[in-house]
């Protein structure tokens, strides 16, 4: 089967069976149509229904600022952060320094996270090639993504502020490296609302075998209403927790007691009129569409096999690649904000597993193949051009060999870098087969065209259709925003 | 938003503008009625101008912050703002400029007439600068003149003024039923007993109701229910945050807080001890457990991490808690620069920073200074006995303060010089992913500036594997004096890091200490250092019982039958901090030292208070403070009516919304200081015997329309149960709520795999037997990964201080109250209490299981819901046996469908909202 031959199936399979995960409705056509196509099963007439449904919804989909060029927006954060010297930043000098003492002009006045005294310099544990029609530098390590290089504009001249993962996970989701500030997917629902009703509209997927240094605050609302959270979805039991009916009730004996429910709490807010009520009413509508929607998305099993080929992908398991499959599963269904996060690109050196010449290579094999599937699926389903993939760590790598405790490490590694590291985008109105920014000889630090994290935020924003410096909420006193005071689209990468 | 308060300032000032315009009166010709600047002036201000003239950007050279600075030329020399001429007013020039180049403000459409019109009077009249509302004192006032019985008590009469004002009548009275349950869960957070329904039904004296608030107050329910307000103010949680996120022993604090509520301890005590227990005179364990208020800020064991950037943010923290708990005011903006909208300025950030740097926590792994409370009854009389000892045996005139000292080094082992203290080391480091001291065979480190004036003793915390080696601490460097020398064995202790103590020649003055490390033959570290203590050693040397007390004293000091829980210690002497303003908020760049201090708008410090913490608790409790008891009223009364008097019950600045009542605010505070001296007790009382309190909480479509948000106050609260009370109610309904109180936090059921955390092995091992089932208060809050259902009812992560939680209503708590086992468990546990009560009938038992939910009779048209749903549900079951068997673990179909219909009751809109 290729993906015509799929797509047409799958269109006869929505027109003949109960269909939850289509977006149900969109105002009062939609409503209505939600009625005709048995969407909404406690419907008793259209009237209450839209009634029920109110304006008032915070996930109601608003305008955006001006045309947005994405409708939804991947984002596939490596937790650790990856090297961007064994991947997309070639640095030939760097080689000819490997194994001298790091000069002193590059150490005076800065602060590393393990780095101590004077390390090593440190080659790049790679090979560099040029790639597509671009002829864009990508190392051996990345197989597959080197396929793609023309879809993808990669961003050479990262910098941030934060050399702990922690803090810098926060500034590169919330905007600041202190907790307590939204994060960009609930800034992006909180502006555009959700376009289906029966998915959450900021999702988040975990792979790696750790949450983020950051924890829930790297999805987190802050001080905008939780409603705006990510909701994460789980490989393992629920997929979003409590979806499943309790042992002993099936979906069946669950619509009943639901209905029961509601229309008890109708009479109720027949007696007592607050509005607060018809809300609820319609939040358990959604949480009962939620357990057949959540769990149908979440189960890749009906996905075909080319499919699973491609992505690499195993039913059951917790993976990157399950999570990449998901993501895209997810967009289809027009869920605005995907967020994957990825942990174990934290090569220092320590041991094996975070060696640059050992477990970071098993990580790049890990994510090559699923993220390259990835982009290439939404092209030829139609949806890459609506859909903004991010991919990015927190902070860069050292171009200087790890040297923890003024010791020599079992294996190659490099510390937190803020100076300099590599994000690439493709799709939603971002240019393909560009590279922007440059770094020096080294990889030490961007020297043209530099991008801070507020910058790429912005961008992402813009390509929402958001403008950042509009996108606010008052709190304690003042507007606040995802990009704080500061913050320029990068426009050269722009379509 | 709709309704009377939509704009943040009253609107009917403006429409004195319009009606002045409508006249044809204009800018030359002043009006009779002066302007007023808080209620005219600041707004226009506030909205126009203040952003490019105010704290952060000072336009041109032009301010309207203070008053000195508006009045004064700007950059062009003119001047803005020329009290008495308009004429001469540089900012009457510019808004009313003909040419929009040239015309404030710079973009869109120029001011209105009648904002233009209020401006120039207003400098007419001579620019009369005023103080924001609520920088001023509060000033006695007496309760309007209202004639009607429905008033209770004089909170009503304000009320009743406002509501005659728009000609609207206060609601009916709430139903008994109603009511008990309300306060019962106000007060107490749990619902009330079928027993306590029918004692109150029966009870037909007029003071009936007061009976039931008393009883409430008095009930320990009530502190539980209060501390897990004050939780959220304070971030506590049981672990310390950011990455690692590891556990902290900190519920001593919590168990603190609910006496504190159940004992009624006034205001102003409950202030100054969680801020400063510990700077009091000879300050008691919970005085010390008190100060563990402001030990909730988190703390970093991320690798690599640079332990005083996190102290630095601890601090900030404290500050920016304080300001918000006590002041309502957002002293984070003055982090970076002048307040942008308040006349904070930016080194009164600092000042109060300084009342909060002089700490001896210094954001390492142990969390030190922690308090230590034995656990074994002969431990605590050991320390009785050491302080006995040393009375006796010290110096007669300064025993007590040594025996003080003494028990001090026991119980808090202050201060601690921290491994991350030592420089020039040589052949060792300071460890990156704890901060502790390893130092090689030939290798040494130093530790400036030690005061060992009368110290002739030293401590070392310390683990190591060897038997061998040697460390000498030597004077001035490395190949210098030595003064102590160190043995090294084996750490054998139960703790991780032992305490051995050696001698040392006491010096004068400050001096430099080598560590020289010596240990040929080994080519690790020669041992780990986790912080060094110099001391006076024991007193009484050579005298019968000598040996034996030190023994005590060294037992005492490494046993682990310890509670630890970290507290605030002040530092003395040489281990002061000094206070550096940072420039724009970075803490590397330092600017002016300053002293503590407190903003000059506010009342100023009085100069007998010390300089330090205990000055800053006593001065925000002291009667002239003109924020403190408004925002503590406030603070209750959100709690009670959902809202607060001030809607931004963390904002009582400019930028806040102005009080629904200012004069009822200001009565209340009063109130609270001096009818009621700080007695939170009395003050709930107050206001849940008003009347307005005691309405019933149905509305009108009219009074929806006109007062969606219920600011008036026409009819009761209605207002979603927090994530405790939701979670507390379901287990005391289905008769499953554990009453214990007190002791250290409990995992109550959750799923699978949440706690997956980088670099922790910290395990979410579910509680046994009835820890599981302990109110929320209890359950062990992880800050990256707290108790998913409370999360889904809009608790915070408590990461910063919360002062107001926001209510959601989303399809993720549907899906807790249907399908958490928590909740199943309770729907059963109801299920069989109506099976207890009505064993026969089936419409009996579906009016018992709604009343023992909800506390009144079920209404015909929601029985018959709930009989539709039973008899779908009996029928399901008959046909699907097994399918119940699943769901209560028996072959009882009646009790699975009662077990249904008690999960829909459960999941009620009325259930889990307070009406």
């Amino acid at each position: 089967m290729d993906i015509f031959e799929e797509l047409r199936h799958r269109k006869l399979e929505s027109q003949t069976r109960r269909h939850f995960l289509k977006k149900c409705s969109l105002g009062l056509g939609g409503l209505a149509f939600a009625a005709m196509t048995g969407c909404n099963p406690f419907s008793s007439s259209e009237g209450e229904n839209a009634q029920t449904m109110g304006s008032r919804h915070p996930l109601d989909p608003k305008p955006p600022h001006f045309a947005p060029k994405a409708k939804r927006i991947i984002y596939l954060h490596m937790a650790g952060a990856p090297s961007q010297l064994e991947l997309f930043d070639y640095k030939p000098e760097l080689q000819k320094l490997h194994g001298k003492d790091c000069p002193q002009s590059l150490l005076e006045g800065k602060e590393f996270a393990f780095i101590e005294g004077v390390p090593k310099m440190m080659g790049p544990q790679a090979n560099f090639e040029k790639r597509g029609e671009s002829g864009t530098m990508v190392s051996d390590l990345l197989p597959h993504f080197s396929t793609i290089v023309d879809d993808v504009a990669i961003i050479k001249s990262m910098h941030t502020d934060e050399f702990n993962h922690a803090p810098a996970q926060l500034l590169m989701q919330t905007g600041s490296p202190r907790l307590g500030r939204p994060s960009m997917g609930s800034w992006v629902t909180y502006g555009l609302g959700s376009e289906n009703e029966n998915l959450p509209g900021f999702m988040v997927l975990v792979s790696g075998g750790k949450t983020p240094s950051a924890g829930k605050s790297a999805w987190g609302s802050g001080f905008l209403p939780s409603v705006y959270q990510g909701v994460q979805c789980r490989s393992k039991g629920d997929p979003v927790l409590y979806v499943s009916n309790p042992d002993g009730i099936d979906r069946n004996l669950r619509k009943k007691a639901i209905k029961a429910i509601n229309e008890i709490n109708r009479k109720e807010h027949e007696q007592v009129g607050d509005p607060e009520i018809l809300t609820r009413i319609s939040q358990y509508e959604m949480a009962f569409r939620m357990q057949t929607s959540v769990p149908d998305v979440m189960d890749i099993s009906d996905e075909p096999d080319y499919i699973h080929e491609m992505y690499g992908t195993e039913p059951g398991k917790t993976s990157f690649a399950n999570n990449c499959l998901l993501a895209r599963r997810l967009v289809e269904k027009d869920v605005r904000f995907v967020q994957l996060f990825d942990w174990g690109w934290d090569s220092h050196g320590t041991n094996e597993e975070t060696g640059i010449d050992a477990g970071f290579r098993d990580k790049c094999r890990q994510v090559d193949q699923p993220m390259t599937a990835l982009i290439k699926d939404l092209k030829q389903r139609g949806l890459l051009e609506e859909t903004l993939v991010v991919w990015g760590g927190e902070f860069g790598r050292t171009p200087m060999q790890e040297n923890r405790d003024g010791q020599e490490m079992p294996f190659m590694g490099r510390d937190h870098h803020t100076e300099a590291f590599s994000v690439w985008m493709a799709g939603g109105g971002v240019k393909g087969g560009v590279t922007y920014g440059e770094t020096d000889e080294i990889g030490y630090a961007g020297i043209k065209d530099r991008v801070h994290i507020h910058d790429l935020q912005a961008t992402i924003l813009n390509q929402m259709g958001l403008n950042h410096e509009e996108l606010t909420y008052f709190h304690q006193g003042r507007d606040f925003r995802l990009t704080d005071v500061h913050g320029h689209v990068v426009k050269d990468i722009l379509a | 938003m709709l309704g009377i308060f939509s704009d943040k300032k009253y609107g009917i000032y403006l429409l004195s503008g319009i009606v002045l315009l409508f006249c044809g009166v204009y800018v030359l010709y002043p009006h009779e009625e002066p302007a007023d600047y808080n209620r005219d002036i600041k707004p226009i201000l506030n909205k126009n101008c203040i952003t490019c003239h105010g704290g952060v950007k000072k336009s041109g050279g032009f301010s309207m912050l203070f008053q000195e600075e508006a009045y004064s030329p700007n950059e062009s020399g003119k001047r803005a703002i020329v009290p008495g001429s308009p004429e001469e007013s540089e900012m009457i020039h510019r808004i009313t400029h003909p040419d929009p180049d040239e015309r404030m403000p710079p973009e869109g459409d120029p001011l209105p007439e009648e904002k233009i019109e209020l401006l120039t009077r207003w400098i007419e009249q001579g620019a009369n600068w005023g103080k924001h509302w609520a920088y001023q004192k509060p000033q006695p006032v007496t309760p309007p003149e209202v004639d009607s019985d429905w008033v209770e008590n004089d909170i009503d009469r304000f009320i009743l003024r406002k509501l005659e004002e728009r000609e609207l009548e206060p609601s009916s009275r709430a139903a008994k039923e109603t009511l008990l349950r309300r306060v019962t869960l106000d007060l107490t957070g749990l619902p009330p007993t079928q027993q306590e329904l029918e004692d109150f039904l029966a009870d037909n004296s007029p003071d009936a109701y007061e009976k039931v608030v008393d009883r409430l107050l008095d009930s320990p329910g009530y502190g539980e229910r209060w501390a897990a307000m004050w939780m959220d103010l304070a971030r506590y949680a049981d672990s310390k945050g950011y990455e690692k996120d590891g556990p902290r022993s900190i519920w001593q604090y919590r168990d603190w807080l609910i006496k504190a509520f159940n004992e009624d301890k006034p205001f102003g005590e409950f202030t100054i001890e969680q801020l400063a227990g510990d700077l009091l005179p000879d300050p008691t364990n919970q005085q010390l457990i008190a100060t563990a208020f402001h030990r909730n800020t988190m703390n970093n064991d991320e690798g690599g991490t640079n332990d005083e950037e996190f102290r630095v943010a601890a601090v900030i923290d404290r500050v920016n808690t304080t300001w918000n708990i006590w002041q309502g005011t957002t002293m984070e903006c003055v982090q970076c620069h002048a307040h942008p909208y308040d006349p904070i300025r930016h080194e009164d950030f600092f000042k109060s920073y300084a009342y909060f740097n002089n700490t001896a926590d210094e954001d390492v792994p142990s969390e030190a200074p922690n308090l230590k409370t034995f656990e074994r009854e002969e431990d605590q009389q050991s320390l009785e006995e050491i302080k006995k000892w040393v009375h006796q045996t010290a110096d007669s005139q300064e025993s007590t303060e040594k025996a003080r000292d003494f028990a001090n080094l026991v119980r808090l082992a202050e201060p601690k010089i921290h491994a991350h203290s030592f420089d020039q080391i040589e052949n060792g480091t300071i460890t990156s992913t704890n901060s502790y001291l390893a130092v090689e065979h030939g290798g040494h480190a130093r530790i400036k500036d030690v005061d060992l004036t009368g110290k002739d003793r030293m401590f070392i915390s310390y683990r190591t594997d060897e038997t061998s080696g040697v460390v000498e601490i030597r004077k001035g460097d490395p190949t210098g004096e030595m003064i102590g020398r160190w043995d090294i064995e084996d750490d054998a202790g139960p703790r991780s890091f032992d305490i051995t103590s050696i001698p040392i020649t006491p010096q004068e003055g400050l001096t430099d200490l080598y560590f020289v490390f010596k240990d040929p033959g080994n080519e690790g570290y020669v041992n780990t250092i986790e912080w060094v203590l110099f001391h006076q050693s024991l007193p009484g040397k050579g005298k019968p019982g000598y040996e034996e007390t030190r023994e005590k004293f060294y037992t005492l000091l490494n046993t682990d039958e310890v509670i630890e829980t970290p507290v605030m210690v002040e530092l003395q002497g040489n281990h002061e901090r000094t206070t550096r303003v940072f420039e724009r908020g970075n803490w590397l760049v330092h600017g002016d030292t300053v002293k503590p201090g407190v903003p000059d708008v506010l009342n100023p410090m009085p100069e007998e208070y010390p300089e330090n913490r205990l000055g800053l608790a006593r001065w925000l409790v002291s009667e002239d403070n003109p924020l403190t008891a408004r925002v503590t009223v406030n603070r209750l009364w959100a709690e009670l009516f959902g809202t607060g008097i001030v809607e931004t019950v963390s904002d009582f600045g400019s930028q806040g919304y102005l009080p629904s009542h200012p004069e009822l605010l200001d009565w209340l505070a009063l109130q609270f200081m001096s009818q009621h001296e700080w007695s939170i007790k009395k003050q709930l009382k107050q206001i849940v015997m008003s009347a307005t309190y005691r309405q019933a909480s149905n509305v009108t479509p009219d009074l929806r329309e006109l007062d969606p948000n219920n600011r008036l106050l026409a009819r009761g609260p209605r207002v979603r149960l927090t994530a405790e009370q939701v979670r507390d109610q379901a287990l005391a309904v289905a008769g499953l709520l554990s009453d214990k109180m007190y002791g250290p936090s409990v995992m109550p059921p959750q799923p699978d795999g949440l706690w997956q955390v980088v670099y922790s092995g910290l395990e979410w091992k579910t509680s046994e037997g009835e820890d599981k089932y302990r109110r929320a208060l209890y359950t062990y809050w992880r800050r990256t990964n707290p108790y998913p259902s409370m999360i889904a009812f809009d608790a915070p992560s408590r990461e910063v201080c919360v002062a107001q939680r926001v209510n959601t209503n989303t399809p993720l708590q549907a899906l807790v109250t249907l399908n958490d086992p928590v909740y199943v468990e309770a729907a059963r546990g109801l299920a069989e209490r109506i099976l207890e009560k009505a064993p026969k009938s089936t419409e009996q038992q579906l009016k018992t299981g709604y009343h023992l939910a909800m506390f009144q009779d079920i209404g015909t048209g929601k029985l018959e819901e709930l009989k539709n749903l039973y008899r779908d549900t009996k029928a399901h079951f008959e046909q699907n046996p097994q399918a119940a068997e699943e769901l209560t673990g028996k072959k009882d179909l009646e009790l699975a469908t009662l077990t249904i219909v008690s999960s829909a009751i459960m999941n009620l809109d009325e259930f889990i909202t307070k009406s």
